[in-house]
């Protein structure tokens, strides 16, 4: 049994870590709660952002995070078509239709991934990601802490434009009964197609960032995807705050876990979590 | 009122999947007035209104506004046009406030420009909602969540508003207000046609009615006609 | 429908059929044949059990891999245990249906994509399960508990390609007996609305239970013969996606809830493998490409597509 003195550092980076998965699980959260759908090629979006940062790192020599300023709009046009000419369509067949049009979208994204890229894992390497700092005795890497900046940043900015503006209250709005807004003026499908873009977009940053903290492969967005599902039914549909709170959950669960138990059971620890959160919660801590 | 017909269903047909619910409905509603729609549960009421605002389209007939074929667009476009509906149980957005209902009411590109005023006549009809406009939608009474939904269908700058029973469910003097508003919304120049079960209290204040019974027109005149129509006084008067 | 489910109607025909791939092997067929032949059987057991699932009982599952797999590893370790390989089947088959039968409790509570979620998870925890724990012989080179298929190196191909036969025939057949079945109807109303279906005084907890456990018999089965064909199991393979791919391609294209949409569909899949076996990463992304294309043109898969155009036809 490890010392629980030596606990802090785990505990530190499961917050952090959380971080990241609040932001991995922001875009999930935001179009099941918006359109009602559960979007399973999330998880290979972002690690398409992922390999949007290797490839802008590699071979055009730009920071990972530097390249968002084009990518998370690139991001967004692909989130707004995929769900405008695809999903929305969908739609109209069935729900299950939507369940297995976004699984051979993962399917054709996975292997993609493969064919270009080759099953290697990969990682993002910068000047930065290779540093840490101290917390007293707590050795911590610098990007753990990016992440959970990152995360807080992009969950101020979410709520400010879901609050704050005109398009904003219209998606609140669709989300919780998107027969009158429609009578209201708003174009469902279009604000569908903006939600997914915004998701999509909230995919590449999230990307990004978990490129510089663990190395990934073609195959890593199931793994994220499932920890992200866990996320965002414990912290409750509709709730940014929620969000974030569960991804913490997640992420100390991941690092204790893999502190007491061993760094193989690290994912078992969360995946196993996730079952029992969908067994005992199915609305979530903050949920509606 | 200058006698222009505003809206004109013609033989519409409605099916809710393989079920129909409206069979060879016509009516016309010209400017100005005030138009009710009678008729029990079940008799189409609601699905003639939704036939109207978009949600749902006819399988046959046509509808029109303003001359313009609508009965195939959808209701984010009819509402451009200027037709505005207060839905069944008012169906406020309940997590958004007061004032959050009322804004996202005006958000189609058309209304937009008028919705600071828009939004002072609303307060000027109902002046609770000023009161309680950073409160939760859902923490409103009965009656103040179908005053809400009745200004949200107005801050769309509407020239029809459309109103799915808005009175169900209320105490008679809540019911009074709504319907004084009424009489305010039609002095502001706005036309209404409303759907209620209550015959009386439709007669009393409406210029002009259909009667529906299970999916179809069953009679219609102006109210004066109607009351003496031995039909409606038995029916519904029980005399 | 509720009459005594008959098994006749184009049964002459059926068995010609299973007749003539039965004697395949021994008139000498070529091995590439009896091959594809064998998986076509596999991948039609399989895709029957995801559509009596999805297509029947509106239950749909992301986990047959889990089924697979776990009848796979028991029977393996069976044998090296000494057992013979077809006592493996048997048991291997039940393991994955006690394995269903326990996940039903709560899995069934889930509603519609809550399900989905959690099914999408079983397998992946199966497959950290059997990287971190070997429970016999050593882990192999890359982790995980590897294991060759003891006792079946002398096992003649044509055998496991008749086990298969049988596998598959008997999804056909069971297919044909429930849908025609009480059972069937009650699955009907299952799928269309549980909550009404329970109002009407139907089980719903209890029939759906029965199809989870039967469809995870069978594809027990099949992936048991499988495994005995490829001689060993390991964790990435056993449990992967792949399953669920193949499966849910089979029965889209063909027609989710028709009856002969996973024989369709498991054709075609086949066929696909055939033409583009050269191409390993693009055939995967055709296949995902098709999965898309299929749902947004013919949801209906081609089975319902040829009901439709007959349909219509008729009415003309």
């Amino acid at each position: 049994m490890r010392p629980l003195a030596e606990l802090a550092t785990p505990v530190m980076m499961g917050i952090l870590l959380g971080g990241l998965y609040a932001t991995i699980a922001l875009g999930l959260s935001l179009v099941f709660g918006v359109v009602n759908e559960i979007n399973i090629a999330h998880g290979d979006l972002v690690i398409l952002g992922s390999y949007f940062g290797y490839v802008a790192s590699t071979a055009l020599g730009i920071d990972p995070i530097l390249s968002l300023i084009i990518g998370a709009p690139l991001f967004f046009a692909l989130g707004f078509a995929i769900q405008k000419y695809l999903l929305n369509r969908a739609f109209r067949i069935s729900m299950d239709a939507t369940l297995i049009i976004a699984f051979g979208i993962s399917i054709i994204l996975e292997n993609t991934y493969q064919l270009i890229w080759t099953p290697l894992s990969r990682g993002l390497t910068t000047s930065y990601s290779v540093e840490s700092f101290d917390v007293g005795t707590i050795h911590v890497p610098l990007v753990y802490l990016l992440d959970l900046v990152v995360a807080i940043v992009v969950m101020f900015c979410l709520h400010q434009f879901l609050r704050r503006t005109y398009l904003g209250t219209a998606i609140r709005a669709a989300a919780q009964d998107w027969k009158v807004a429609q009578l209201m003026g708003i174009n469902t499908n279009r604000v569908y197609a903006l939600t997914f873009g915004i998701a999509t977009a909230l995919a590449s940053i999230s990307g990004v960032f978990l490129g510089l903290t663990f190395p990934f492969t073609p195959v890593s967005g199931m793994s994220f995807l499932i920890i992200a599902l866990g996320v965002i039914v414990l912290g409750g549909l509709g709730s940014i705050a929620g969000t974030f709170v569960a991804g913490i959950a997640f992420g100390l669960a991941q690092t204790v876990g893999g502190y007491f138990f061993g760094v193989a059971a690290q994912m078992l620890v969360a995946y196993t979590m996730v079952l029992v959160v969908l067994a005992v919660i199915p609305k979530g801590i903050f949920g509606r | 009122m200058n006698g222009e017909t505003l809206l004109k269903v013609s033989h519409i047909d409605v099916f809710h999947g393989s079920f129909q619910a409206l069979w060879d409905v016509s009516l016309s509603v010209e400017s100005g007035e005030i138009v009710a729609i009678i008729g029990a549960n079940g008799s189409g009421k609601s699905t003639l209104m939704e036939a109207i605002s978009g949600l749902m389209h006819p399988a046959r007939g046509s509808i029109e506004f303003e001359g313009h074929a609508i009965s195939s667009l959808e209701p984010f476009q009819i509402v451009v046009r200027g037709i505005s509906l207060m839905p069944e149980g008012g169906r406020i957005f309940p997590d958004l406030t007061v004032l959050e209902n009322l804004k996202i009411g005006s958000y189609n590109r058309k209304a937009r420009s008028e919705s600071a005023e828009n939004l002072q006549r609303v307060y000027e009809l109902f002046p609770v909602l000023q009161a309680r406009k950073t409160q939760p939608a859902r923490t409103l009474s009965g009656g103040e969540k179908q005053m809400l939904a009745l200004g949200r269908s107005l801050m769309s700058d509407p020239k029809l508003v459309l109103l799915d029973e808005m009175s169900l469910g209320l105490a008679p003097r809540l019911v009074n207000d709504l319907y004084v508003a009424l009489r305010e919304i039609r002095a502001r120049g706005i036309t209404v046609l409303f759907v209620e079960q209550n015959v009386r209290r439709s007669l009393a204040e409406a210029d002009r009615a259909y009667i529906m019974e299970t999916g179809r027109i069953v009679l219609s005149g102006r109210v004066e006609d109607l009351r003496e129509e031995e039909k409606v006084k038995k029916a519904y008067f029980g005399t | 429908m509720v009459a005594r489910p008959r098994l006749q109607g184009r049964l002459a025909p059926l068995s010609a059929v299973v007749v003539i791939l039965a004697l395949l092997p021994v008139i000498g067929a070529p091995r590439l044949w009896l091959l594809y032949l064998f998986l076509f059987f596999i991948y039609l057991a399989l895709a029957n059990m995801w559509n009596l699932l999805a297509g029947y009982s509106g239950l749909i599952s992301l986990c047959p891999a889990a089924f697979v797999g776990l009848a796979g590893y028991t029977m393996a370790i069976l044998t090296w245990f000494g057992w013979p390989y077809y006592v493996g089947i048997i048991l291997g088959s039940i393991a994955a249906a006690l394995f269903a039968a326990l996940i039903s409790v709560p899995a069934f509570r889930l509603r519609g994509i809550y399900f989905a979620i959690g099914t999408l998870v079983v397998p992946e925890i199966l497959r950290y399960v059997f990287i971190i724990w070997v429970p016999v012989g050593k882990p192999v080179y890359g982790g995980g508990a590897g294991y060759t298929v003891k006792g079946v190196s002398d096992v003649a191909s044509a055998q496991t390609y008749w086990l298969a036969l049988a596998v598959a025939v008997a999804s056909v057949v069971l297919m044909r007996y429930i849908l025609r079945s009480k059972f069937g109807s009650g699955l009907a109303a299952i799928r269309d609305n549980d909550v009404t279906a329970a109002y009407s005084g139907i089980n719903v907890f209890k029939l759906k239970l029965y199809s989870f456990v039967v469809a995870a018999f069978i594809s027990g089965l099949a992936g048991t013969v499988f495994y005995v064909y490829q001689g060993y199991i390991e964790p990435a393979s056993a449990f992967s996606v792949q399953w669920l791919i193949v499966i849910m391609l089979a029965t889209v294209i063909g027609g989710e809830g028709t009856e002969e949409g996973p024989l369709v569909g498991s054709v075609i899949v086949v066929f696909l493998y055939f033409l583009l076996a050269r191409y390993a990463q693009i055939s995967l992304i055709i296949q995902g490409v098709i999965l898309v294309v299929i749902m947004l043109a013919a949801p209906q898969g081609i089975i319902g597509f040829i009901r439709k155009a007959r349909r219509r036809r008729s009415l003309a």
